[in-house]
């Protein structure tokens, strides 16, 4: 019983625990879309692209997170503005703009002499979270929600059917830029704790595995903020009993839970389960 | 059903689609009245689909295009038609139900904010039983056959209340007796006041189950009864060469 109790007995991590489930509710409940959407790509570079904010904002002193926002802002209006080039595609663009911010973010944190390590913001600290940090996300995480909620239908139309959901009155390219801007939260709410390596995992790997077992998308929705609670809370306690790094230890946990779901499902997606009604 | 001395329900003038020098369709003028079934026919590439997408307003285009007499800027002023696009544009795997898929029809009636109400799920538990698709709302897209995922497009269309569909291809490859069952659809609805137009690549069923044929290719080639579209003269000048649409001259028959 102590194995599961000890954990919780420290005020530090405690406050892990808070962030790790804030990230389960806010990750899944955006990741849906970014997986039925097939935006995972665009997940990546946007969590590895916000480390050039980061760097930028620690060598000038102000909040990290701060630096993480401006920086997936920035991103989000490039990545709309040049992702229609035709000539390219749009997997092109993402990926020469998240490296390159990428890129800026690791040559600013290489050049400070403050005795940082790049690792604390490519895999995070979830053990160095303040309750500062926590309502932060608590703010942003739940305004998150608030959006995705509102938008769901708008969601749904103009993921399924762009053209149709424009026929009937949806504006699909806000939709998209709103999606894209959430995106950018959830990097900055997952920045500390996991950090920008680990965060496309929690914004894909649940509700990936949501998907597979999912009927709807109330569903989906729902057993991705599930499976990304539980897959928060299980891995910080295992990283606390192995003394393993807690964000990659949390992604081996969502990465298990994804495998074993899959084959579990596998029967069910066989070819012959599909029948018509007549 | 189509009342000659109406007004058009659907009039497009001039209309042209060109991607940089390439046109893909120009000088395209009909209109079309309320309840008329309407076969577009033409060989691959002849731009049937770019004409609908034009229509709605999905690509950009010359010329006009009115709905109930309004001249047509942008989407908001074509929601009184639904464009169906072919089977192999859609998601099937999606998770949304047949139900869900109707309903989105019902958003035209509302703000983004707001939620279908209980008369919206009422029209489209309607909708989807005048399709005889009724009790169906909870089934899986992946759950139906090729006919039955057009009717709950078609479903979808008249949840919308539109005046006009558009149904791309609708027909391609659904078997023989759900081609039937949907054809009953659309005559139902072109009964009840629904204008159809449905392109196809099947000149014997426009021939036989259609009231009107527009044929295209690159510009509008023919425009009539099927007895007067589906002749040698205007099948050579849609389809190509003698020898070329000498195939589609004997599918008409």
């Amino acid at each position: 019983m102590h194995w599961l109790t000890d954990p919780f007995q420290a005020d530090f991590m405690q406050r892990a625990f808070i962030a790790a489930i804030i990230i389960g509710v806010v990750a899944p409940v955006v990741g849906t879309w970014v997986v039925l959407r097939r935006m995972a790509n665009l997940g990546d570079a946007m969590s590895h692209g916000t480390l050039a904010g980061v760097g930028i904002a620690y060598a000038a002193g102000i909040n990290v997170l701060f630096g993480a926002m401006g920086a997936g802002l920035v991103l989000a209006f490039l990545l709309l503005a040049f992702s229609g080039n035709r000539r390219l595609g749009q997997e092109t663009v993402i990926t020469v703009l998240g490296t390159a911010f990428f890129a800026l973010g690791v040559v600013v944190i290489s050049r400070l002499d403050t005795g940082v390590e790049l690792t604390h913001f490519l895999f995070g600290r979830v053990l160095t979270v303040q309750w500062s940090d926590i309502w932060l996300n608590l703010a942003l995480g739940g305004a998150t929600v608030l959006i995705v909620m509102l938008m769901f239908g708008e969601l749904r139309l103009a993921t399924f059917d762009h053209v149709q959901a424009e026929q009937v009155g949806v504006h699909v390219e806000l939709v998209q830029a709103v999606l894209v801007m959430l995106l950018a939260v959830v990097v900055v709410i997952s920045l500390r704790a996991v950090g920008t390596v680990m965060t496309v995992t929690m914004l894909v790997t649940p509700a990936a595995t949501a998907r597979l077992i999912a009927r709807n998308l109330r569903q989906m929705t729902l057993w991705g903020v599930a499976f990304g609670v539980g897959e928060g809370v299980v891995g910080l306690m295992l990283a606390y009993h192995l003394s393993s790094a807690p964000g990659a230890t949390i992604g081996l946990v969502a990465a298990a839970v994804f495998a074993i779901v899959f084959v579990l499902t596998l029967p069910r997606r066989m070819p012959h389960h599909h029948r018509p009604l007549d | 059903m189509s009342d000659a001395s109406a007004p058009p329900i659907l009039e497009v003038r001039d209309l042209g689609v060109h991607y940089g020098e390439r046109h893909a369709l120009h000088d395209v003028s009909f209109a079309v009245g309320r309840g008329e079934l309407i076969a577009v026919i033409g060989p691959n590439g002849a731009g049937k689909s770019t004409m609908f997408k034009a229509i709605c307003g999905l690509v950009n285009h010359d010329g006009v295009v009115e709905v109930n007499g309004v001249h047509c800027h942008d989407h908001t002023d074509r929601m009184d038609l639904a464009y169906i696009p072919q089977r192999n544009d859609s998601d099937l795997h999606f998770p949304i139900t047949v139900g869900e898929l109707v309903l989105a029809g019902r958003r035209r009636f509302r703000r983004w904010y707001q939620r279908p109400t209980v008369a919206d799920r009422a029209a489209a538990e309607a909708a989807l039983a005048r399709v005889q698709l009724g009790g169906a709302g909870d089934r899986a897209l992946t759950e139906l056959s090729g006919g039955q995922l057009q009717r709950a497009y078609v479903a979808r269309a008249l949840a919308q209340e539109a005046s006009v569909v558009l149904l791309d291809e609708s027909l391609s490859g659904v078997d023989q007796p759900s081609t039937l069952e949907l054809l009953d659809v659309f005559e139902s609805l072109a009964a009840q006041g629904t204008t159809l137009l449905v392109a196809t690549h099947d000149l014997a069923l426009a021939r036989r189950r259609f009231t009107r044929c527009l044929a295209v290719n690159g510009t509008l080639r023919a425009d009539g009864p099927p007895a007067t579209v589906l002749t040698t003269e205007a099948l050579d000048s849609t389809f190509g060469s003698a020898d070329g649409s000498r195939g589609f001259r004997a599918l008409a028959d």
